[in-house]
């Protein structure tokens, strides 16, 4: 029902969802989210971006993500890929997919699933611009957006 | 550029270290051994015939950096102030990451123990998955940094993801001391303080809670006292936890800033 990966060779978003949907036809909606390394952020010209993560907390924490999910929505699978190591421009990066009967189950999860990931997942992007390479720092929206699931 | 360990002559001599600086030194090597899925599943269970792979590999990888000089002909004997080998299963490659992390306060460098720290323990897991997998290969044994000494700082300059600088530990550090708690420092917050994990003894803290080890540090070194700014997180056995929550000996400690993934 969950699937979590957290690896540095890219996904095939078909492949995923072959996967996930393997067997079933009870499924009436997959809803996939694809994140992308852009070639702008804090700094123009990104030409690379590292990812670090806490290996053996970032699965135990996607995996927590995931169920939280399950018992907020009634869901048929979850599958969430997250790549690390160094990223180029245009590379997939996150991928997030879930299994529904019913669209709006499969969106409001998979928009759940990513804002949690972004605030509570311990992955850690360094940007390699033009000018430097930093940090990237936190940004108060995606707390917020973390925090609109928590009023409800 | 010449090789040091040629004289003028092109013949093999050991490089006299007795005028060198003593110096800091510290070099980290990794390596992998790749194995059939269902080789790593036996690993990871602790199902193979000869018994608990990684704790042995450990051992081994630790003995053999101690006795570098005795396989490479011209390594100097060297007292090394820590060696640490430790392993991450990945399960996406199907095989056994290695990193070997060697430091010492001399005249000579440590890359040559890391390097057999992790290649003796590559060989080790061979021999005790052999009688299940014959087909598995060791690759990739390559240094990822070192520091100290006159050529200062080196980092391995590549597209591959070098293993994160500590891995996740699955058994105890056979060099540790049993009743210490250890911590790690990640991203950020490890480039800025030049660390990236060390050992505090239980018997250091007032009260054994976060709060407590947070103020020994601070003590040990001022510049801890950026683990209480408000934005550093903390996570106590890979779960998130904050100042109350309370520790006990071998737990894992992690300071980090706010997460930026997705």
């Amino acid at each position: 029902m969950i699937e979590v990966r957290v690896q540095s060779a890219v996904f095939d978003v078909g492949e995923e969802q072959q996967r996930l949907l393997e067997g079933r036809h009870d499924v009436g909606a997959v809803v996939t989210f694809t994140g992308l390394v852009r070639d702008f952020n804090e700094r123009p010209d990104v030409e690379a971006l590292s990812l670090e993560h806490y290996p053996g907390m970032t699965e135990a924490a996607l995996h927590d993500i995931a169920r939280q999910a399950t018992a907020r929505w009634p869901l048929d699978g979850i599958r969430i890929v997250h790549r690390i190591g160094r990223l180029s421009p245009g590379d997939p990066i996150v991928l997030a997919m879930v299994a529904s009967a019913h669209r709006r189950a499969a969106f409001e999860a998979c928009d759940f699933l990513m804002d949690y990931l972004k605030t509570r997942a311990p992955f850690w992007k360094k940007e390699h611009t033009a000018s430097g390479t930093y940090w990237v720092s936190a940004r108060d929206s995606d707390a917020q957006d973390a925090a609109r699931w928590e009023a409800t | 550029m010449s090789l040091t360990h040629l004289n003028a002559r092109g013949e093999a001599h050991m490089v006299d270290v007795g005028d060198k600086a003593e110096t800091q030194r510290e070099a980290v090597a990794s390596g992998r051994i790749v194995m059939r899925p269902e080789t790593l599943a036996m690993l990871a269970e602790g199902g193979l015939p000869k018994g608990d792979v990684l704790a042995t590999a450990r051992i081994a990888g630790i003995q053999a950096a101690k006795r570098t000089h005795e396989l490479i002909p011209l390594c100097h004997v060297l007292m090394l102030s820590k060696v640490s080998v430790d392993f991450r299963l990945d399960e996406a490659a199907s095989c056994v990451h290695v990193e070997s992390r060697c430091r010492l306060a001399g005249r000579t460098g440590v890359e040559m123990e890391a390097l057999t720290a992790v290649s003796v323990a590559c060989l080790t897991l061979y021999d005790m998955c052999k009688a299940v997998d014959k087909d598995m290969t060791i690759e990739a044994v390559r240094l990822e940094h070192k520091i100290g000494g006159k050529s200062g700082e080196w980092h391995r300059d590549s597209d591959v993801t070098p293993l994160p600088p500590e891995a996740p530990v699955t058994l105890p550090s056979a060099a540790s001391e049993p009743a210490s708690i250890r911590v790690k420092f990640l991203a950020e917050l490890r480039e800025r303080l030049d660390i990236a994990d060390l050992e505090v003894p239980v018997e250091t803290l007032d009260k054994r809670d976060v709060a407590s080890l947070k103020a020994a540090l601070q003590a040990r070194d001022p510049r801890f006292a950026a683990l209480s700014e408000a934005r550093i997180l903390c996570a106590v056995n890979q779960a998130m936890a904050h100042d109350t929550s309370l520790l006990s000996e071998g737990d894992e400690v992690a300071f980090f800033p706010p997460v930026t993934g997705g």
